[in-house]
C-alpha cells in the first residue's frame, strides 16, 4: 500500500467535504440573514390595522387587506385554470408521448417557458388580454399567473408519472385495464405526493410574482373584487409602499414581505409534511 | 452445437383430453429481432406447463405472447396463431379486454398496487362487475383464501399492499389474477425473487390451484418445473427445442440439447 497516496486521497476528501459545507453554509446564511430582516423589520406591523384596512393615501395609515384578498382571488383562479392544464400535459407526455419525437419537442417547449422570465409573460397577457379587452383586469392577471404555474405543474406532474413503475401499468393491463384506468387509478395514486408537491411548488411560486400583475392586474388601493377591473395584490402594493417616501408605507411594505414569505414557508412546510406522511402511509 | 427448428413433441402422455391453449407456428419479433421462430405447442386445461430455457431464449416472449401485453409496445410484433376457445388471439380485431379478463398474468416482481390489500384484489373485479360492498368482501376473502394469504392479512386488509413481504406480496397478486376468474394463469418466474420457503408456498398453491385453473409457467429453475408441472418445454434460442409431459421430458429426453441442458452443461 502506498502511504502517499493513502495520504493525498485523504487530504482530497477533507477539500471536497469543506467546499461542500461552505456551500452550503452560504446559501443557510443569506437565507437566515433575509428571514431575519424580513422578521425582524415586519412584525411589529403585523397589527389589526394591517389586516383590516386598505391601501393607506398618500402619508396616510391603512392596511393590506384589499391587497391580500386580491392576491388570493388572482392566485385560486390561476390555480383553477393551472391546475388541470399542467396535470393533464404531464400525464400526455408521461403517458403517451414519452419516448416520441412529439413528446420532446413539447418538453422542450415546456422547459423554455419555465425558465421565461416572469415580465415577459406579464407583457405577453398584456398584450393578449389587456389590449383587447381595453383595460387591466383580475382576470389577466389571473391569466398571467396561470402561465406561470402550468409549466411548473407539467414537469413535477410528468416527472413523478414517470417515476411510477412500469411493471405496475404492465400488471393493471394484465388485469384488463383500459389505459385511462391504469392512469387514473394506478398512474396518479402511485405519483400523488409527487404532483401534489408540484402543485404547492406552483403555488408558492405565483404567490410572490410581481412582474405579470404590473401589467395586467396593475393594483388598486381600494376593495377590488371585480375581477373585470384592476385589482389590488400584494406583491404590486409591497413594490409600490416601498418605492414610496413615507415611513409609514415602509413599515407596511415591511409587513407584506414578512406575509408573503410566511405564507411560502407555510406551503412548503407543508408539502414536506404531505410527502413524508404519505411514505409512512405507504410503509 | 445446431439448433433443430422440428420440435420433438410426440409421446406427450395425455393428462387431459383438453387443450386449453395452442400456439401454432408462431414468431415473435422485437423491431426487426426475431425472437420466437415458429412456436408449436398445446397447453393442456387444468394442467401445469412450464417453459424452461436459459436467459434470452424467449420463454418470456412467449407467455407475453399469450395474453397481447407485448401490445403496450408498438414495436412488438407476433406471426402465426394463438387459439383459444376457437379463436386466434393474434388477429387484429380480438377484443383485448375481455381476452386479458380470461387469461391473468404474475410477474416475476411482485407488483402490488400503491393501495390496500383490500382494494388491490377490488380493483380487478370492479373493472367487470359491480357489486355490492357485502358482495366484494366476499370475493375478495374468497381470492384471498384461494391465495393462501387470508389467514396471515385477515386483520389487516386496510394495509398498504407494499407493507407486505415478498411472498406475501407475490400471493397477493396471485389472489388478484384469481378474483377476476380467468381461465388460464401466466406466471413469469414467480418464484425468482423470493426466498426458499416463500417459494415453497408457492409452489404448493401453484398445485391446488390447477384444479380450476390451467396455468403455464416459465422458470429458470429445473428443479421447480420437475417438482410442479405436468408438461414442459424446452427453448433454446426463439426455438422450441422440445415439448413433452414433464417425466418424460426429465428421465428421457430426446433431443441433445436438452439433455445438456437439464444436466447444467450450459445455461
Amino acid at each position: 500500500m502506498n502511504k502517499n497516496l493513502l495520504r493525498i486521497r485523504k487530504a482530497k476528501n477533507a477539500i471536497a467535504t469543506a467546499i461542500a459545507l461552505t456551500s452550503v453554509g452560504l446559501g443557510v446564511a443569506i437565507l437566515m440573514v433575509i428571514l431575519y430582516e424580513i422578521v425582524t423589520q415586519g412584525i411589529a406591523y403585523i397589527t389589526a390595522d394591517t389586516l383590516t384596512k386598505t391601501t393607506p393615501p398618500p402619508g396616510g395609515t391603512g392596511g393590506l387587506a384589499n391587497s391580500i384578498v386580491g392576491s388570493l382571488i388572482m392566485v385560486v383562479m390561476a390555480m383553477l385554470i393551472a391546475i388541470p392544464t399542467g396535470v393533464m400535459g404531464g400525464v400526455y407526455l408521461s403517458e403517451y408521448q414519452r419516448r416520441t419525437r412529439w413528446g420532446s419537442v413539447i418538453r422542450f417547449c415546456n422547459d423554455t417557458l419555465l425558465s421565461t422570465p416572469s415580465i415577459c409573460v406579464g407583457i405577453f397577457a398584456y398584450e393578449m388580454m389587456v389590449k383587447p379587452m381595453h383595460g387591466f383586469s383580475g382576470y389577466a392577471g389571473a391569466v398571467a399567473l396561470a402561465m406561470i404555474a402550468v409549466p411548473v405543474i407539467l414537469r413535477t406532474s410528468e416527472s413523478f408519472l414517470i417515476l411510477v413503475p412500469d411493471s405496475l401499468r404492465e400488471a393493471a393491463a394484465a388485469l384488463g385495464a383500459t389505459k385511462e384506468q391504469i392512469t387514473l387509478s394506478i398512474g396518479f395514486r402511485a405519483a400523488r405526493s409527487g404532483i401534489l408537491t408540484g402543485l404547492l411548488i406552483a403555488l408558492s411560486r405565483i404567490m410572490g410574482e410581481t412582474a405579470p400583475l404590473l401589467f395586467t392586474a396593475l393594483n388598486n388601493q381600494f376593495w377590488s373584487l371585480n375581477l373585470s377591473h384592476p385589482m389590488a395584490n400584494l406583491p404590486s402594493t409591497i413594490y409600490q409602499l416601498a418605492m414610496s417616501p413615507y415611513e409609514e408605507w415602509h413599515k407596511l411594505a415591511w409587513a407584506g414581505a414578512l406575509l408573503i414569505t410566511s405564507f411560502v414557508l407555510g406551503i412548503n412546510l407543508l408539502s414536506r409534511y404531505m410527502n413524508s406522511y404519505s411514505q409512512r402511509a405507504e410503509k | 452445437m445446431t439448433i433443430s427448428s422440428i420440435a420433438l413433441t410426440d409421446n406427450i402422455r395425455p393428462l387431459t383430453e383438453e387443450t386449453a391453449l395452442s400456439v401454432r407456428h408462431l414468431s415473435f419479433y422485437y423491431g426487426h429481432k426475431e425472437a420466437l421462430s415458429d412456436i408449436t405447442l398445446n397447453i393442456h386445461r387444468n394442467c401445469i406447463t412450464a417453459i424452461m430455457g436459459p436467459s434470452g431464449c424467449g420463454k418470456s416472449t412467449l407467455l407475453r405472447a399469450m395474453n397481447r401485453i407485448y401490445d403496450l409496445n408498438p414495436t412488438h410484433r407476433a406471426s402465426g396463431e394463438i387459439m383459444i376457445d376457437g379463436t386466434n388471439i393474434l388477429s387484429p380485431g380480438i377484443d383485448i379486454l375481455s381476452l386479458r379478463k380470461k387469461i391473468g398474468m404474475v410477474f416475476q416482481k411482485p407488483t402490488p398496487f400503491p393501495m390496500s390489500i383490500y382494494d388491490n384484489i377490488a380493483f380487478g373485479i370492479k373493472l367487470y362487475e359491480k357489486l355490492s360492498r357485502a358482495e366484494m368482501a366476499v370475493r375478495v376473502e374468497q381470492a384471498l383464501r384461494a391465495a393462501a394469504l387470508w389467514d396471515e392479512v385477515k386483520d389487516n386488509l386496510n394495509a398498504s399492499g407494499n407493507s407486505l413481504s415478498g411472498g406475501q406480496q407475490q400471493r397477493l397478486c396471485i389472489a388478484r389474477t384469481i378474483a377476476i376468474k380467468p381461465d388460464i394463469i401466466l406466471m413469469d418466474e414467480p418464484t425468482s425473487a423470493l426466498d426458499p420457503i416463500a417459494t415453497q408456498k408457492i409452489e404448493e398453491l401453484m398445485v391446488t390451484l390447477k384444479e380450476d385453473y390451467t396455468i403455464a409457467i416459465v422458470t429458470h429453475n429445473l428443479q421447480q418445473a420437475a417438482r410442479i408441472s405436468d408438461y414442459a418445454a424446452f427453448l433454446y434460442m426463439g426455438h422450441l427445442i422440445e415439448f413433452r409431459d414433464t417425466p418424460t421430458l426429465f428421465s428421457k429426453p430426446k433431443h441433445p440439447q436438452t439433455a445438456d441442458y437439464l444436466h447444467g452443461r450450459f445455461g
